[in-house]
């Protein structure tokens, strides 16, 4: 019986062989992605990769580049952290990609960065916003999304207007939600704002109104919010149902009103987004052109339009990828590396280059984008110039 | 007194738990009661109960915006199709399995539990579902106190359905047949008990009052593949709380629980809002094993 | 040939990274041994005495977090008293995983005399829940759900050689093997053992046991503290190995893991969970290219169901049965197979 089963597991391992062989098709040049396809935060996960496949099929549309097409291996992270690393992990050792983009949440960045620096692979970083990714030290980083210190600095001239005395934070508990209080907290200060109580959630908490009761006797006039659009949709209905009557703000970018007018209906009236792309008025944006073509094509492959504002970000990633490709004249990993820093393009979001940030020696590259606050009034989104 | 920016006294805040929590323990009872009959009657650890909460609150989302179906119509249906897929599971997977002991049918359940929270996610996939409710989204406000007009419905509701159970247990032959079944399987089969079929009504009708918490809740918050996994742990806090087979003890052991999570989570740490439960059992269990409202059991 | 058995499978696994030439498999072989070892564990309560232990994930995540956070050190205020722990070397973390593991199957095991049944499955589920949670809050020590990041690799040092570090997968298959050797002596030892004969006993008829002088208690709390150590050595072993560690570890999903490889290869048997354990672990290396990780648990569960109905005591079992059936009372003798019976059911 012994014997039988060696014999077995000798055919599993080479079946297995076979199995985890060369699966992509030769010719085409790859790119990872990693994103939270399912779990928590799966419906920006989604909305990024729909962005990225956009990107990627114009790209092959026009011949590819260096003449090979492009191949998009996506991997789902999850929304957690170990599952960012198993995702990275894999696309780096069986995929080979010579360059990934991910992985969303700061949380699961920060925890693939290690194996950036073990396999020696780049990484652009499309979504998350902690100011810990950049100034780590780990030169396989580069991020097109704002950090959370500039979307605060972008802010700060609003406070004024906007009438900001006392502010109250509910953030989830994470890099991205702790990193944007902290950064928003200090701004305000900066702007002679009180700040009120700073209360937390877990990314998955559903009942929100505990956090929301302790909010309520705060005599603050404002609350600023930071999570992703699922969990802010019950915030926004929660507040309501408690009657809770203040000037909300949502920072990150990852909160796309449109779904928050679909699903919390007028509960979302009256709420700011500080976001990093504005599909109602793409003609605002840098890139005009594109910025239409994109929404159209959206459209036309029947996504949810809500997804847009997050969507971009995948867009935008691909094609600065391609052209890190297209500059370094190979697929590989240092090749793609030195590229990026040469690399300018003008995307969604505005222009990006990246510039040197971190340790000196083994900098990370950020590049600078611009940031757009909307309002939702009476079920409509508008442009706050 | 309570205008835009004042602030609110502490006792306004404590109304405030007080209320959420009435708000939540009807749900959680709910879904307390149906566990705890399966539990008491088939002597069944079920831990395919999450799941049907699950499916209730995806089928009112699938009935309403895929279907376009009246929010009070779906309601039912979800709960009525929780019903049939409870009477399905109970025939198919855990009749032939009579008289087996209580750990081979629970592997049975937890097989069935990750095949349908799986196919939920392949249907639906991984996103949380939104469900709009008819309801005015304007709060109820009474002094101090704001609650959404949908959690006072989803609270009816709930209130309906515990009522109408503790009466067809009560009140009814059925009822009486299971009353006869939980204290002896064996007398009770002797009596001309339909011993099977008292089994699958049991499973049906829990699943149908899972289903039907799920739906509740999931117009309230979200539905998720995974809003079962939690929601399972949950009733079975709730079931240990209130001892076996006990439909009082479960519906008292699910305000008990709302209450300590929400008065927990509002003045000790939210982020251990969950953990309260747990650690509720586990204090119970080390002293008083047999559940707080429990009268003596009978193992059967 | 009875005796050299062993020897040449712990050869023939030794050989696997010489001509295994793909390091994503080796990868998934490591994970799929650490969670192997992790099901031998969980065999011990569930096969053994019969207490179905639906927390024991608990254990593996609490030396898996007792690990990582010896080695990496921490900074915890506790009710205003301070406790600043500098990083120690890896195999003292893990060691300190393994006793901090035991120590909780201490206390399950004495409450597993006290609940029985259904009772003790719900109270385990709530332990590795509320393990689950703390882990998840008490940010200061867990870094809650930042995940612990940069675990240290484990360092081996040899005398005069200096202190190396296991960076690559090949040296982390090695220690994997080594503790799953390890592991399965000490349970080999113990159910066949006159205490294991004592816990099958237990299994089969707790009065009569009871009746004739078996401290009931005594066997329950050793098995669930040998059982929980080796859980912590698995859970150790992965924080070293993936280096990253977060509250999720405790998820119910991975003791149902651990359930379906003990329960497919067959509970009660020495080589059951290492059967379960292979197959639940290579299995979706094949099943990747036909089916989605959603479709893959599907047919997880369906299996599960089937092998309940159709092949109630598991595999290995009954590949026992069906080969005695064919090969007659001389193969017996030959395949070495009445050992294992000895330990697994002869007592029954």
């Amino acid at each position: 019986m012994r014997l039988t089963w060696m014999r077995t597991a000798v055919a599993a391992a080479g079946l297995a062989l076979i199995a985890a062989g060369p699966a992509g098709y030769a010719q085409t040049i790859k790119i990872g992605v990693n994103e939270p396809l399912t779990g928590a935060v799966a419906a920006s996960g989604n909305f990024v990769v729909n962005g990225a496949k956009i990107a990627a099929d114009e790209i092959n549309a026009k011949g590819g580049i260096l003449g090979s097409k492009i191949e998009l291996v996506i991997e789902d992270n999850k929304s957690n952290p170990t599952e960012a690393v198993a995702a990275a992990e894999k696309l780096i050792v069986r995929d080979k990609v010579p360059v990934m983009m991910g992985a969303w949440s700061s949380t699961y960045t920060l925890a693939v960065m290690p194996k950036l620096m073990e396999y020696k692979v780049p990484m652009l970083v499309e979504t998350s916003s902690s100011d810990k990714i950049t100034v780590s030290g780990n030169p396989y980083v580069f991020r097109i999304a704002p950090t959370s210190g500039m979307e605060a600095t972008a802010f700060a001239d609003r406070v004024g207007t906007m009438k900001i005395r006392k502010a109250d934070f509910l953030v989830v508990n994470n890099d991205w939600g702790k990193g944007s209080a902290d950064v928003f907290g200090k701004m305000l200060k900066d702007k002679g704002v009180a700040i009120g109580v700073i209360e937390t959630m877990d990314a998955s908490a559903q009942d929100l109104n505990a956090q929301l009761a302790k909010i309520r006797s705060s005599d603050a006039d404002t609350l600023f919010v930071t999570t992703a659009v699922e969990q802010l949709t019950l915030v926004l209905k929660q507040v309501q149902a408690l009657g809770l009557k203040r000037q909300i703000i949502t920072t990150g970018g990852s909160q796309s009103p449109d779904q928050l007018i679909e699903q919390a209906g007028a509960a979302a009236n009256g709420s700011y987004h500080l976001l990093f792309f504005p599909p109602w008025a793409p003609e605002a944006t840098p890139n005009a052109a594109a910025a239409k073509s994109f929404v159209a094509e959206w459209r036309k492959r029947g996504y949810t339009f809500a997804g847009l504002t997050e969507g971009f970000r995948g867009y935008d990633g691909i094609h600065t990828i391609a052209a890190a490709i297209t500059k370094a004249g190979k697929a590989e990993p240092e090749a793609i590396r030195a590229a990026l820093w040469e690399t300018q393009l003008t995307g969604l979001n505005g222009k990006i280059a990246f510039n040197k940030v971190g340790p000196s020696g083994k900098e990370s590259g950020q590049s600078t984008a611009a940031v757009y606050v909307v309002k939702i009034d009476s079920g409509k989104v508008t442009l706050v110039r | 007194m309570h205008g835009p920016f004042s602030a609110s006294t502490e006792l306004d805040q404590l109304l405030q738990h007080i209320v959420n929590a009435l708000m939540l323990g009807g749900t959680y009872a709910l879904l307390g009661i149906g566990l705890t009959l399966i539990f008491g009657i088939m002597r069944v650890v079920n831990f395919t109960h999450g799941e049907l909460y699950a499916f209730g609150g995806y089928m009112i989302f699938f009935l309403t915006s895929a279907v376009g179906v009246n929010f009070y119509v779906a309601l039912v249906a979800a709960m009525a199709l929780g019903v049939v897929l409870g009477a399905l599971i109970e025939l198919v997977l855990l009749r032939p399995m009579r008289g087996a002991d209580i750990d081979t049918t629970m592997l049975i359940m937890i097989g069935c539990w990750i095949v349908l929270q799986n196919t939920e996610q392949m249907m639906w996939g991984g996103v949380a579902k939104s469900i709009v409710s008819p309801l005015t989204t304007e709060p109820l406000t009474i002094g101090p106190v704001s609650v959404a007009w949908l959690r006072v419905f989803v609270f009816g509701i709930a209130a309906l359905l515990i009522v109408g159970t503790y009466a067809l247990i009560h009140r009814t032959k059925l009822g009486k047949a299971m009353r006869a079944t939980f204290q002896d399987r064996d007398t009770a089969a002797l009596m001309g008990v339909n011993v099977n079929a008292i089994n699958t009504a049991t499973f049906a009708i829990g699943s149908g009052l899972a289903a039907a918490a799920g739906a509740l809740l999931g117009a309230v918050f979200v539905v998720t593949p995974t809003m079962g996994d939690l929601a399972a742990l949950k009733a079975f806090a709730i079931v240990i709380l209130g001892g076996l087979g006990s439909i009082k003890g479960a519906t008292i052991g699910g305000f008990i629980l709302a209450f300590v999570e929400e008065l927990g989570a509002g003045y000790i740490s939210s982020g251990y809002r969950d953990a309260m439960g747990f650690l509720l059992i586990i204090v119970v269990l080390l002293f008083k094993p047999t559940g707080l409202f429990a009268r003596a059991e009978r193992i059967g | 040939m009875r005796r050299s058995l062993p020897f040449l499978w712990i050869a023939f696994l030794a050989s696997v990274p010489l001509w295994l030439g793909d390091p994503y498999f080796l990868h998934v072989l490591i994970t799929t041994g650490i969670f192997t070892i992790a099901a031998m564990s969980l065999n011990l309560l569930l096969g053994y005495t019969g207490q179905l232990s639906l927390g024991h994930v608990a254990f593996f995540g609490i030396g898996a977090y007792t690990s990582a956070l010896t080695s990496l050190g921490f900074d915890v205020n506790i009710f205003g008293l301070r406790i600043v722990h500098e990083p120690w070397p890896v195999v003292i973390g893990f060691v300190m995983g393994i006793v901090v593991a035991g120590l909780c199957g201490y206390a399950i095991g004495k409450l597993s005399f006290k609940v029985r049944g259904a009772y003790f499955v719900i109270v385990t589920i709530s332990f590795a829940e509320v393990t689950r949670l703390v882990a998840l809050n008490w940010v200061e020590l867990t870094q809650g759900p930042l995940a612990l990041n940069n675990i240290p690799p484990f360092t081996v040092s040899f005398p005069g050689l200096g202190e190396h570090t296991l960076w690559g997968k090949v040296p982390n298959y090695y220690v994997m093997l080594v503790v799953a050797v390890l592991a399965y002596a000490v349970i080999a030892r113990l159910v066949r053992s006159r205490i294991g004969r004592a816990m099958i006993a237990l299994r089969e008829n707790e009065p009569l046991a009871t009746s004739v002088g078996i401290d009931v208690t005594r066997f329950l709390v050793l098995a669930a503290v040998v059982s929980a150590g080796i859980a912590g050595a698995a859970g150790g072993l992965y924080a070293h190995f993936v280096r990253i560690i977060d509250p999720d570890i405790f998820l119910f999903i991975y003791t149902v893991t651990m359930v379906i490889m003990v329960v497919t290869g067959g509970k009660g048997t020495l080589a059951g969970p290492i059967v379960g354990g292979l197959i639940f672990g290579i299995l979706p290396v094949f099943l990747r290219a036909y089916a989605s990780p959603v479709a893959q648990w599907i047919i997880y569960g369906v299996l599960m169901i089937l092998i309940v109905f159709f092949l109630p005591r598991g595999i290995v079992p009954a590949v026992r049965a069906w080969w005695e059936n064919r090969m007659g009372a001389a193969a017996v003798e030959r395949t070495g197979a009445p050992i294992e019976r000895a330990g697994a059911d002869a007592h029954s």
